[in-house]
């Protein structure tokens, strides 16, 4: 039984082999540009929407509440990265009911792309929000001595995304496997929608945790007021 | 749980190309359209907003209207009802000056009747009484009325000669005037009696149609009359208060 799509290798062009994890990646990219393109190819404000670009409207506008409600500072640039890792990886995991269908997302090796992708974003956005100075004061806050605890922390961010993503996908996948081969058919079904569930959870909580990150990089910290300004706040 | 890198770096790159390509095809034409949508929406607000005031404008502007022509018709109507109660108040007082003319002129026209019919009824009256007078004169004492209407002034003139004589003044013409002209043997014998009363006076005879029956003597400002206007008068007197009982009895 194999644990990661990495090891299944479907193709090979000219001596590199593409495995599941990469075919099932770009499989999930053309089905969600296909219907993009598909139901936006006719988009005019005259025109009444109908229910498929009413249905991309609400998820995008969902997609960007959540947004606005984390982030201080609400971005287009951090509607198409989160929403895009939102999409990219509930996609992928609801399509585990299709027979066959090996999830990216069941990769280590995709989980710890994205998480090195959000890993990556979110000094970006800091830099492009607060500048690099701003960006790079926010490690030595309070204090210089929080410097390696923030780093640490920095870093450990994006391995508890990898992980925490690749483990209950993996683990949905092979229990699904397992109970297949020693049961005959309902539990199989049972477990299917609950790693149905757990995928939609799982992809949930990868967005908003990567939109927390990049917010709380991009947030302008408040000025803590001295004694002295409390002191004439309470006087006035 | 192995981890392979060219795996990690083709889907860093496949979720880089993917977030490009959602951008291009799903988040950018949906929220345009979104955007667009809202501005038409807004644009559409506004409009209607506009419209709306315009119409509240035009609404108000109606209701000022409105009530400026009740208002006017309030106006026009209580003007028409003045002139109409003007007019009828008008018409009324025409009316009633027209009645009061026509009852005016009745009464005149009446009282003309009547004033007629008196003159007429006296005139018959005192020229039936001057007929009467003569056949009772002539069939009970063979005199005429003139005779004893001569021999009256006759009679009564030496007592009114000193009066006379102070009312003519410097006049010296004395003139007798009768209805009919009166014979010669009596107006030679008036003339000797007027001449006894007041000598050197001239006496001249005249004739009047419309004078009563009877004699008139005018000497310069003064004027004597012995004429049958007395008794008509007296006639008068009797026929007025029977035509006053006559209308009387017809205004009851």
């Amino acid at each position: 039984m194999e644990l990661t799509p990495d090891d299944t290798i479907l193709f090979s062009i000219a001596g590199f082999g593409l495995n599941a994890t990469i075919v099932f990646t770009w499989i999930v990219m053309a089905l969600l540009t296909g219907a993009s393109i598909l139901i936006t190819r006719n988009l005019r404000p005259d025109v009444p929407p109908d229910r498929w670009r009413t249905t991309l409207e609400t998820i995008v506008l969902t997609i960007q509440g959540q947004i606005n409600e984390i982030s201080a500072r609400p971005d287009r640039r951090l509607l198409y990265f989160s929403g895009t890792l939102f999409l990219f990886i509930i996609v992928s995991n609801l399509l585990a009911i299709v027979p066959g269908w090996h999830a990216p997302t069941a990769s280590l090796s995709t989980t710890a792309g994205l998480a090195l992708a959000v890993l990556v974003a979110v000094p970006l956005f800091g830099i492009g929000s607060r500048g690099l100075g701003g960006y790079l004061r926010s490690y030595i806050e309070p204090n210089i001595v929080m410097l390696p605890f923030n780093i640490i922390g920095e870093a450990s961010r994006g391995v508890s995304l990898a992980i925490r993503l690749y483990g209950n996908v993996m683990s949905g996948a092979v229990i699904a496997a397992i109970l297949l081969s020693v049961a005959p058919f309902f539990f199989p079904v049972v477990m299917d929608m609950l790693g149905m569930l757990t995928g939609v959870i799982q992809a949930y909580i990868f967005a908003i945790l990567a939109t927390v990150y990049i917010s709380s990089a991009t947030a302008t910290p408040e000025p803590q007021s001295g004694p002295a300004e409390q002191t004439a706040k309470e006087q006035t | 749980m192995s981890i392979d890198w060219i795996t990690v770096a083709a889907q860093i790159a496949n979720f880089l190309v993917l977030v490009w390509l959602l951008k291009r095809f799903l988040y950018r034409p949906i929220l345009d359209g979104i955007d667009a949508r809202e501005r038409q929406i807004t644009e559409r607000m506004q409009e209607a907003g506009r419209i709306r005031a315009e119409a509240e404008a035009a609404e108000a502007e109606h209701q000022f209207e409105i009530a400026r022509l009740k208002a006017g018709r309030e106006g026009v109507l209580a003007e028409a009802r003045k002139e109409a109660e003007q007019e009828r108040d008008q018409i009324l007082s025409t009316a009633r000056e027209q009645t009061a003319r026509e009852h005016a002129a009745r009464e005149e026209a009446r009282t003309d009747e009547a004033r007629r019919f008196a003159a007429d009824l006296e005139l018959r009256g005192a020229s039936a009484l001057v007929a009467l007078l003569r056949k009772a004169l002539g069939d009970l004492s063979g005199e005429t009325l003139e005779d004893r209407i001569v021999a009256r002034a006759a009679e009564r003139l030496p007592g009114m000669a000193a009066d006379l004589a102070d009312a003519a003044g410097e006049s010296r013409k004395a003139i007798v005037t009768t209805q009919a002209r009166l014979p010669d043997d009596l107006q030679a014998r008036l003339k000797r009696d007027i001449r006894d009363a007041m000598p050197d006076i001239n006496v001249q005879f005249r004739t009047d149609p419309d004078q009563s029956p009877g004699l008139g003597l005018r000497v310069g400002g003064a004027q004597l009359g012995w004429t049958a206007d007395a008794y008509v008068n007296g006639l008068q007197d009797i026929l007025e208060g029977a035509r006053h009982e006559r209308g009387q009895s017809d205004a009851a």
